[in-house]
């Protein structure tokens, strides 16, 4: 968790100069941080999975075209939303990135603020998705605290089945069960069954 | 017959059953030819036979003719002797009892001595001997030549004489040598009175004389007539002249007899001059006929050679003519067909019965089309027909137009003159339809890349515009914000909009690299022939337009100035504008397409005039039509006009259209004469 590369930044990946300085610019006047790859190639060797922001990217480049760059970042596993810039008649292709799970694009020319909006939504959104699997990995954390009785009692409770139930089929004591019950609630920071719930239910917003 | 005449058949191909050659006769078998030999030999051998017949019948003839004659001969001869012998027994007592036979009264004796020793009885002397043997007397009285008495001894007439007298009759003597080369013998005839002998009288013969007394004239014409002694020589000869034939015939000298032969032979047996004619005509004859028929029969043979190669030519002719896709006609000299091949009845669907005989119009000339196709059978006709061909539109019997390529060529007879017309015909229609197909594809895929060319062109230039365009945008958009959030640092501001500066010079140079680019096409001036441009360009579109059926009529003025001007744009004026007055004539009436092309010379200006048929320009169209990417046509691009224009101002021309008075549009293209 190194704090520096923990910080969204906007990738403008754009083998123009000018564009890219020019929107570090626009960037920097909306208070978004921004890094300029002049490449797809060169994008692509520094890229690392725990990077957060987003990443704007111009489909036509002379090496490496953005949408390849898009198809190398997918095997990846990258997070980061891509937001395509596509001159004229390259909408059809743009419109398959984002079939294939592009944020958002935009048509050049564009209105510039509006790119600065969709850039902004775009860090919102990895920035909740990062929060999002920093809760779910305290919940794995706390879930190893369990032994594996508890967490049978746990799954049996999440099922929504009474204790009498749960010591049957467990065959144990009732007074066994409430006593894994109550240890299950301490350990995951919960106070009732539907808190545990909450906490267990994968893909929240 | 059948066997032989099978086995001949064999190697005779037998010609395809069409048209005219006849089938050749089989080949003869060998034993045919062995006939009339055989038949001439048997001829000349019974000829030869009959004539030896006849010749040895005449020679069989001729012998016993000879012998008869022989045996008259002697018969004749022996008749002589008898007589004389008789006379001479006759005489011989008066003689030997006579005193004195020289006395006259002794007359008589005298009288019958004379009439004895007559020429034709033979004898030449006549002795009479007494009872001793001694001569008494002799008539012709005896002479040195003549030995009697004691020479009787030397003599064979002594032996003669004593065998007369003993055996009481007449004897003859041997013959015997003389001189003179004569030969003489004798007969001694023994007299007897009151049965006591009293002397002899004897005769006295000479072989040569009887022969040149005793045998006829006739006789000796005839025949030579010879004795030969017993050793085989001739003492004696009624000729003198050898015969020549071999036919003779020789018997034995009686009664003189004792080794004499009479032999008779032919002087020459009679020449045959008939028969001999008739033989040696018979010859020549056989010998005429002989060479005749061999002759004939190696005429025969030749000839047979010569029918079995045509044949077998014929065949090979037939089958390939038969095998040809292209179709094949003959004509006579009027225009009558006289031959059609397989391939030409499959084409036009007519069979040769019905098409061979037929005057123009055929049944196969298309309706639409009659007046071209009687222009080009006159063409034909008259000699003109083009060596590439021609090409004209054909209609098939369930009526399906197609189109053939016609290539004609003089028909020639084996003398050397020209008896009509053989015109091959290929169809052409599929060809035409797949070139015509091949080069609309064409032009769309041309169109089409010119699109794309021009589409890729415009989406590069739009990239490349779009980027320091997007740049500037951004710059300005970031100042604004940077305005609106009124934290507005100077330096930064100022860089900013020196970078806004530099793209917006940066899009400037694109924009000068794509006006570098499109005047990199410039046009390269020369002196030009206008009218040879013009033709250069109609030779261009000769065939679409013959392909669309539009006639372009040619005005050109003569001696036009020359003019400077880049050739190639001016012919693509000219192309472009033909095109378009072909396209606006497409709805036209067949009869209608014609384009007139002009050219002449008016203040200073050469002027091209296009003048179609077609339906005029809708003034709503005149508006727009020099307007890039403005088009009526479902293919066009829109350009052609707008860059005919564009060339016309670049020569310092114009280019203008006006209604055509009639129907139609006049499109003029005017170009300054050059100064100079």
């Amino acid at each position: 968790m190194n704090p520096p590369l923990a910080t969204p930044f906007a990738h403008i990946v754009d083998d123009d100069e000018a564009v890219r300085d020019a929107l570090s610019w626009l960037f920097r006047t909306r208070k978004v941080e921004s890094r300029a790859w002049p490449s797809a190639e060169d994008f692509l060797a520094a890229w690392r999975p725990d990077w957060r922001g987003c990443i704007v990217l111009d489909i036509r480049m002379r090496e490496m075209s953005g949408l390849e760059c898009f198809d190398a970042l997918l095997e990846r596993g990258n997070t980061l939303p891509v937001i395509f810039l596509t001159g004229h008649g390259d909408v059809p292709m743009a419109v398959g990135a984002l079939k294939k799970g592009a944020f958002d694009f935009l048509e050049k020319p564009f209105d510039d603020n509006a790119l600065v909006d969709v850039v902004i939504r775009a860090l919102e959104s990895n920035a909740r998705r990062q929060a999002n699997q920093e809760t779910q990995a305290n919940v794995a954390g706390l879930l190893a605290q369990l032994t594996p009785r508890e967490q049978e009692v746990m799954q049996l409770v999440l099922v929504g089945k009474f204790n009498k139930v749960i010591a049957d089929e467990l065959s144990i004591s009732m007074r066994t069960v409430e006593v894994h019950r109550s240890r299950v609630f301490e350990k995951m920071g919960v106070r009732s069954a539907v808190e545990l719930a909450q906490l267990l239910a994968p893909g929240r917003d | 017959m059948a066997a032989p005449l099978q086995s001949s058949d064999k190697g005779v191909p037998q010609p395809v059953n069409l048209n005219p050659l006849p089938n050749p006769t089989a080949a003869p078998p060998r034993w045919y030819w062995s006939l009339p030999y055989a038949a001439v030999t048997l001829f000349i051998a019974t000829m030869a036979a009959l004539l030896w017949l006849t010749h040895r019948q005449d020679a069989e003839e001729q012998r016993a003719t000879l012998i008869n004659d022989v045996l008259w001969m002697e018969q004749n001869l022996s008749f002589q002797f008898e007589r004389n012998d008789a006379q001479l027994t006759q005489l011989g007592p008066n003689l030997l009892t006579g005193n004195d036979v020289h006395s006259p009264n002794e007359g008589t004796i005298q009288a019958r001595l004379k009439r004895a020793l007559d020429p034709e009885s033979g004898l030449i002397r006549i002795l009479w001997l007494d009872a001793g043997g001694k001569v008494k007397g002799a008539e012709p009285p005896y002479t040195e030549s003549h030995l009697v008495g004691e020479t009787t001894d030397v003599f064979p007439s002594s032996a003669a004489y004593r065998l007369s007298r003993t055996l009481g009759r007449p004897v003859y003597s041997d013959a015997y040598a003389v001189i003179d080369n004569q030969t003489h013998f004798e007969v001694h005839v023994p007299i007897f009175e009151g049965g006591r002998y009293i002397g002899s009288v004897v005769g006295v013969y000479s072989v040569n004389g009887m022969l040149a007394r005793q045998v006829p004239w006739w006789f000796s014409e005839r025949y030579r007539v010879s004795i030969t002694n017993n050793l085989g020589t001739e003492i004696a000869a009624r000729s003198k002249v050898s015969p020549v034939s071999t036919l003779a015939y020789e018997i034995p000298f009686e009664p003189p007899g004792h080794g004499l032969n009479l032999v008779i032979t032919a002087y020459k047996s009679e020449v045959r001059w008939i028969s001999l004619l008739l033989m040696s005509s018979l010859g020549v004859l056989a010998a005429a006929i002989v060479w005749s028929l061999w002759q004939l029969r190696r005429h025969m043979q030749r000839r047979q050679a010569a029918e079995q190669a045509l044949g077998s030519e014929h065949a090979f002719r037939k089958a390939m003519e038969d095998s040809l896709n292209t179709g094949m006609r003959a004509r006579d000299m009027q225009g009558r067909i006289t031959y059609v091949n397989p391939a030409f009845c499959r084409m036009v669907g007519w069979s040769a019965e019905e098409l061979v005989g037929l005057m123009p119009p055929m049944p196969y000339w298309a309706p639409e089309a009659l007046d071209r196709t009687y222009e080009v059978h006159s063409m034909i006709l008259g000699g003109n027909a083009p060596s590439q061909g021609v090409e004209i539109r054909l209609m098939r019997r369930d009526g399906e137009r197609f189109d053939a390529l016609l290539i004609e060529a003089p028909l020639i007879d084996a003398n050397g003159r020209q008896i009509g017309w053989m015109g091959s015909m290929v169809d052409v229609s599929d060809q035409k339809r797949t070139q015509e197909l091949a080069r609309q594809q064409q032009e769309r895929l041309q169109a089409t890349a010119r699109l794309v060319t021009m589409g890729e062109m415009a989406s590069t230039l739009a990239h490349e515009l779009n980027q320091p365009l997007a740049a500037i945008s951004s710059y300005n958009t970031g100042c604004l914000n940077m305005i609106e959030h009124g934290d507005l640092s100077q330096t930064e501001l100022t860089g900013v909009l020196h970078k806004i500066g530099k793209q917006a010079q940066r899009a400037g140079q694109i924009i000068r690299r794509v006006h570098g680019f499109v005047r990199r096409s410039e046009p390269k001036f020369e002196t030009v022939d206008l009218d040879a441009t013009i033709r250069e360009s109609v030779g261009l579109v000769e065939p679409d337009a013959d392909r669309r059926g539009v006639a372009i009529d040619l005005d050109l003025a003569e001696a036009l100035p020359p003019i400077l001007a880049d050739p190639v744009m001016i012919e693509q004026v000219a192309v472009n504008l033909i095109r378009n007055g072909m396209d606006a004539m497409s709805s036209t009436p067949r009869s209608e397409r014609r384009l007139q092309l002009t050219t002449r010379e008016h203040e200073g200006m050469l002027i091209v005039t296009v003048a179609d048929r077609g339906q005029g320009i809708p003034p709503e169209v005149a508006e727009k039509l020099f307007a890039p990417f403005f088009t009526t046509k479902e293919e066009g691009m829109g350009m052609g006009l707008n860059i005919c224009r564009s060339i016309a101002e670049l020569h310092r021309g114009r280019l203008t259209f006006e209604a055509r008075p009639g129907g139609g549009t006049i499109f003029n293209f005017s170009l300054p004469v050059t100064q100079s």
